[in-house]
C-alpha cells in the first residue's frame, strides 16, 4: 500500500510533509532536527542529546512544555542520535494547534534558564549512569566506537565521551547551539491525521511562518580514512560471560550498497535460521547468542556481528568459525531459498511498521532530510530486487580483515 | 501578530468508540475472539495458556514455554523455525505468574500456514535432552547478567516480600532451579498445561470464516476443561529491605503494596490518583525527583493487575548517594496528597491527559483487541471504559484525597533498595 503525502515549504524555507489518514482520531506532529551527536566538537560530546533534555525547559513565551500539551490530552518524546534529532507528539486531532503553538514557539527561542540547564544536566548524568556506566555491557559502545572510528565524529556515543563533558556545559554554550542548529532552514516536519491539505497549511503557516529562516546546517566533517589495518582491544570486566563485537565499515545510507549490506547482516544474523545463528549456536555449541545488524547511520556506517561465548569456550575458537562462515559467504551465493525466507521476513515487518501515523510521520520526515520523501514508497523495491550477487558482491568488500574492528570483553571474576 | 503567549482554545474528548471482537465460543469456558476490522495486510494470533508459574515450582513453567518450538519427533528445531521465518513469521512467546502466551505476526497469506507449524509444535514437542541442556544454559547466562543489575535485584526481592503469603507468585528464578531440573518435570507440565491447556484464543487481521473455523477445529484437542484457580489472598509484608550491592552507581528503589484489579469498585479512582502521583511526565513524582532535583532519569508509579486481585508499585533508579533523599521526596509526595487537596488546574489537566490517552489506545484494531482483553480477562465489556470516561471527568479533589489516606500510608509499603 502506498503512502500517500503532500510536501509545502514556508518562506523561512521549513519543509512541511503532511499525511492523511482517515481511520484515526489521533494527530502527529514529528519535527526532524538536521542536528546530531556528529555536529558535536570534540570536547563537548553529549551536547545534542543534553539540547535535547533542555528542549523541554520552557520556549520564550511559553514556561512549561509539557503542561499544555498534557492539557490537550497528548504526550511527546524525543530523541537523539549520530544523525538527527528528532521531537514528536501525539494529541487527539482536535487540538493539534496545541502542538503547533508549542513546538513552533520552542523552535523560535529557549527560556534558556539556569535551573532547567542545572536539572537536565543532573538528569542526563544519571542517563549515562543508568544505562552505560551501571548495566553489564553497558560500556561497549564507548569502547567500540573509538575503535572504528578514528577521525569520524561518530567514534563517540550520542550520550557523550565522558561525563565530564556534560558536566562542564556553560549557558553560553546552549544558546550557540540552538542558534547554530534550532531554526527552520534546518528542520522538517511531518504531520499526520485526519486533515485537509489547507487546513494544515493555514495553521502552520499561522505559527511558523513569522519565525527567522536561520540556516541550513552545512557540515564540514572530518572524512574517517579507509582503514586498511585490523584492529583489536580486549577490555576486563565484572560481566557473566565473556562477549565479541566485530564492527566492520560499510556504505552510507545512500550508496546502492547499502541494501544489500542490510540484507547481507540480515542472512547471517537476523534470527534463528541466520547462518551465524544456525552454525556457531545450535551446530558447533559456541555461542549463546549470536546476531549481526547494520547501525544504519547517514554516512559510512558499520555492520556488526556481536555474541556471547559459552562457558568453557574461547575467543579463538569462536573467531576461527566466524571466518569461516564469512569466507563461505564470500565464495558462494546464497540460495534463493535463503534469500526468499530474509524477503518475506522484510514484507512482514516493513507491513506492520507501515501502519501508525507515528512511525509513517518519522519516516517521512527521515527520508525527506535522506533526499526525498517519496524514499518511503520506493525503498521497499530497492530490497526487493537485491539478487544473491550483489549480496556477495558487498560480502567480499565488507568482510575484510583490515576492515574489522574486534572489540573482546573478558569476563572478569566477581570477588 | 499572533499572541504566543495564549495557547489555543481545546476541545475536550467526550466521547471514544470502541469496536467488540467477534466472539466464537470454543466451548463453555473457551473462546475465539477475532477482530476483523483490519486495513492492511497484517495479522496476529495469541494462544493463551493455563501455564503460568505459579502451576509449578523452579522455572519448570518459564522452561517449557521457552522450549516450544524446540523440535518434534518429526523435525529439529532448526526445521521448525526455517519454517516460520520462511513465511515470514515473527514468533512471540511469554509467562508471566497466571499465563503463558504463544504469539505470531504475519501476513495474512501466511497466517493459517503459521498457525498450523505452531500447533504442530505444541502439540509434538519432545524435549530433545540437547535442545533442553542448551535453552538451560543460555537461560542461566541471562540470569547471571539480570544478577548484576540493581533492578533485577531489587524487583526480585520485592516480589518476595510482596508475595509473602503467596509464595508461588514470586517467580524470578534462583541459580538452583538451573541444576534441578528434570526432563520428567517438562513433559509432564506441558502434557498437563498446554495439551490441556489452552484457555483463550486471540485473533487479529482480515481473516475469512473459512479459516476462523478451521483455526477452532485445531484448536480443539488441547483447550481446557476446567476451572482455573488463582489467589484472592495475597497479602506483602510491611517492611523495608536493603539489598547492598558492591560498586554499584545507582541503586533501583521499588516500593509498593497488594491492592485490587478492575474488580474492585476503586479502581478507576484509584487510577486517576496514580496519574497523579507518578504515572505521566508531569506526575508529582517526576516533576519533583527528577525535574525539580536530578536524581533520577525516570520515576513512575503503577498498579498491576492480577486475576484476582493486583498491586500498586512505585520504582525508579537513582545515584546511589541520593536514595535516601528520594525515599524522602517520595514519602512527602504521599503524604501531599493525603493531606492537601489537589488544585483545580491539575485535576483538569489530568483528566484532559487521560481522556487523551484513552483515545489513543483505542486506535487502531491492535489496540482495541488488547483494550479488550484487559477487561475480558475480569468478565466485563468495553462499556467499562465508558465507565471509565465518566469516573475521568466527575473526579473529585476530595476524593482522590480520602482514596490516598485508605491506600496509600506508608506503614503498609513494602519498600526494597538495592544497590
Amino acid at each position: 500500500m502506498k503512502i500517500n503525502y503532500e510536501r509545502f515549504i514556508l518562506e523561512n524555507g521549513l519543509t512541511v510533509l503532511f499525511h492523511k489518514d482517515i481511520t484515526t482520531p489521533m494527530a502527529v506532529v514529528n519535527t526532524l532536527y538536521n542536528v546530531g551527536a556528529r555536529d558535536e566538537s570534540e570536547d563537548q560530546t553529549g551536547f545534542a542529546h543534553l539540547f535535547e533534555h533542555l528542549m523541554f525547559g520552557g520556549s520564550v513565551n511559553i514556561p512549561e512544555f509539557d503542561t499544555p500539551l498534557q492539557l490537550a490530552g497528548g504526550e511527546n518524546n524525543a530523541f537523539t542520535s549520530n544523525d538527527i534529532t528528532n521531537y514528536y507528539d501525539v494529541v487527539p486531532k482536535q487540538n493539534i494547534e496545541t502542538v503547533l503553538w508549542l513546538e513552533s514557539d520552542r523552535m523560535l527561542s529557549l527560556a534558556f534558564t539556569d535551573k532547567s540547564l542545572e536539572v537536565q544536566r543532573s538528569v542526563v548524568i544519571e542517563e549515562f549512569k543508568q544505562r552505560y556506566l551501571n548495566q553489564p555491557y553497558g560500556d561497549v559502545w564507548l569502547e567500540l566506537r573509538p575503535l572504528a572510528y578514528k577521525v569520524h565524529p561518530y567514534k563517540w556515543a550520542t550520550i557523550g565521551k565522558e561525563l565530564s563533558h556534560i558536566e562542564n556545559a556553560t549557558m553560553e554554550d546552549v544558546k550557540a547551539f540552538f542558534k547554530k542548529f534550532y531554526c527552520p532552514a534546518n528542520a522538517i516536519i511531518a504531520i499526520a491525521g485526519n486533515f485537509e491539505l489547507e487546513e494544515i497549511k493555514q495553521l502552520v503557516t499561522k505559527w511558523y511562518s513569522s519565525i527567522p529562516a536561520g540556516t541550513k546546517n552545512s557540515r564540514n566533517l572530518p572524512i574517517e580514512p579507509p582503514q586498511n589495518e585490523y584492529r583489536e582491544k580486549t577490555i576486563n570486566r565484572k560481566v557473566p560471560a565473556d562477549a565479541f563485537y566485530y564492527a566492520f565499515k560499510m556504505k552510507d545510507r545512500l550508496h546502492d550498497d547499502f541494501y544489500p549490506s542490510d540484507t547481507l547482516s540480515d542472512v547471517l544474523g537476523r534470527d534463528n535460521s541466520s547462518r551465524l545463528y544456525v552454525s556457531l549456536k545450535k551446530n558447533k555449541q559456541l555461542v549463546s547468542s549470536i546476531g549481526a545488524y547494520i547501525l544504519g547511520t547517514i554516512e559510512d556506517g558499520l555492520l556488526v556481528i556481536s555474541g556471547k561465548l559459552n562457558d568453557g569456550v574461547t575467543f579463538e575458537q569462536v573467531d576461527q568459525a566466524l571466518w569461516d562462515e564469512l569466507s563461505t559467504i564470500k565464495k558462494s551465493l546464497i540460495t534463493d531459498a535463503e534469500l526468499n525466507r530474509n524477503m518475506t521476513k522484510f514484507r512482514t515487518s516493513k507491513e506492520f511498521q507501515d501502519q501508525g501515523i507515528l512511525n509513517k510521520a518519522m519516516n517521512l520526515s527521515m527520508y525527506e532530510l535522506l533526499g526525498d520523501a517519496s524514499m518511503i514508497n520506493s525503498e521497499k523495491d530497492n530490497y526487493l530486487n537485491i539478487s544473491p550477487k550483489e549480496i556477495q558482491a558487498v560480502a567480499n568488500s565488507i568482510f575484510q580483515k583490515t576492515n574489522c574492528s574486534l572489540l573482546k570483553i573478558k569476563a572478569q571474576n566477581n570477588d | 501578530m499572533i499572541n504566543r503567549t495564549i495557547q489555543p482554545p481545546i476541545q475536550k474528548i467526550e466521547e471514544v468508540s470502541f469496536v467488540s471482537p467477534i466472539n466464537h465460543p470454543i466451548s463453555e469456558n473457551v473462546s475465539l475472539f477475532h477482530m476483523n476490522k483490519v486495513s492492511n495486510e497484517t495479522t496476529r494470533f495469541d494462544l493463551y495458556f493455563d501455564a503460568g508459574k505459579i502451576r509449578t515450582s523452579g522455572g519448570i513453567a518459564g522452561f517449557v514455554n521457552g522450549l516450544i518450538l524446540s523440535g518434534t519427533k518429526d523435525k529439529t528445531s532448526i526445521e521448525i523455525n526455517e519454517a516460520i521465518n520462511g513465511l515470514g513469521g515473527f514468533y512471540d512467546s511469554g509467562v508471566s505468574a497466571e499465563n503463558a502466551v504463544l504469539s505470531m505476526y504475519a501476513l495474512k497469506e501466511n497466517m493459517i500456514p503459521l498457525f498450523d507449524i505452531l500447533i504442530d509444535a505444541i502439540s509434538n514437542v519432545i524435549f530433545d535432552e540437547k535442545e533442553v541442556d542448551e535453552f538451560i544454559n543460555d537461560s542461566r547466562q541471562r540470569q547471571k547478567i539480570n544478577s548484576e543489575k540493581v533492578s533485577y535485584l531489587a524487583q526480585k526481592n520485592f516480589q518476595k516480600i510482596l508475595f509473602e503469603n503467596e509464595k508461588a507468585y514470586a517467580t524470578t528464578l534462583e541459580v538452583e532451579d538451573y541444576d534441578k531440573l528434570e526432563k520428567e518435570d517438562l513433559v509432564s507440565f506441558h502434557a498437563n498445561h498446554y495439551l490441556k491447556g489452552l484457555r483463550k484464543v486471540v485473533v487479529v487481521g482480515d481473516i475469512d470464516q473459512q479459516s476462523i473455523a478451521h483455526i477452532i477445529d485445531k484448536c480443539r484437542p488441547i483447550i481446557s476443561k476446567k476451572e482455573h484457580s488463582f489467589s484472592d489472598k495475597i497479602q506483602n509484608k510491611a517492611e523495608e529491605l536493603r539489598v547492598p550491592k558492591k560498586d554499584a552507581i545507582q541503586s533501583a528503589i521499588r516500593i509498593g503494596r497488594t491492592l485490587f484489579n478492575k474488580n474492585h469498585p476503586d479502581y478507576l479512582d484509584f487510577l486517576i490518583l496514580n496519574t497523579i502521583l507518578g504515572d505521566y511526565f508531569g506526575s508529582r513524582l517526576m516533576s519533583n525527583i527528577r525535574e525539580d532535583k536530578g536524581y533520577t532519569y525516570g520515576i513512575g508509579s503503577m498498579l498491576s493487575e492480577l486475576e484476582k486481585t493486583g498491586y500498586f508499585m512505585i520504582a525508579t533508579e537513582v545515584g546511589h548517594e541520593v536514595k535516601d533523599l528520594t525515599i524522602k521526596e517520595i514519602k512527602f509526595e504521599i503524604n501531599r496528597l493525603q493531606t492537601e487537596l489537589v488544585k483545580d488546574d491539575e485535576l483538569a489537566l489530568v483528566q484532559n491527559y487521560m481522556l487523551g490517552q484513552l483515545l489513543k489506545s483505542a486506535d487502531g484494531p491492535y489496540a482495541m483487541m488488547d483494550l479488550f482483553l484487559s477487561v475480558e480477562m475480569y468478565d466485563k465489556e468495553l462499556e467499562f471504559y465508558n465507565l471509565a470516561i465518566a469516573a475521568i471527568q466527575n473526579i473529585t479533589a476530595k476524593r482522590i484525597q480520602d482514596l490516598a489516606k485508605q491506600y496509600l500510608n506508608w506503614n503498609e509499603m513494602s519498600v526494597v533498595i538495592a544497590g
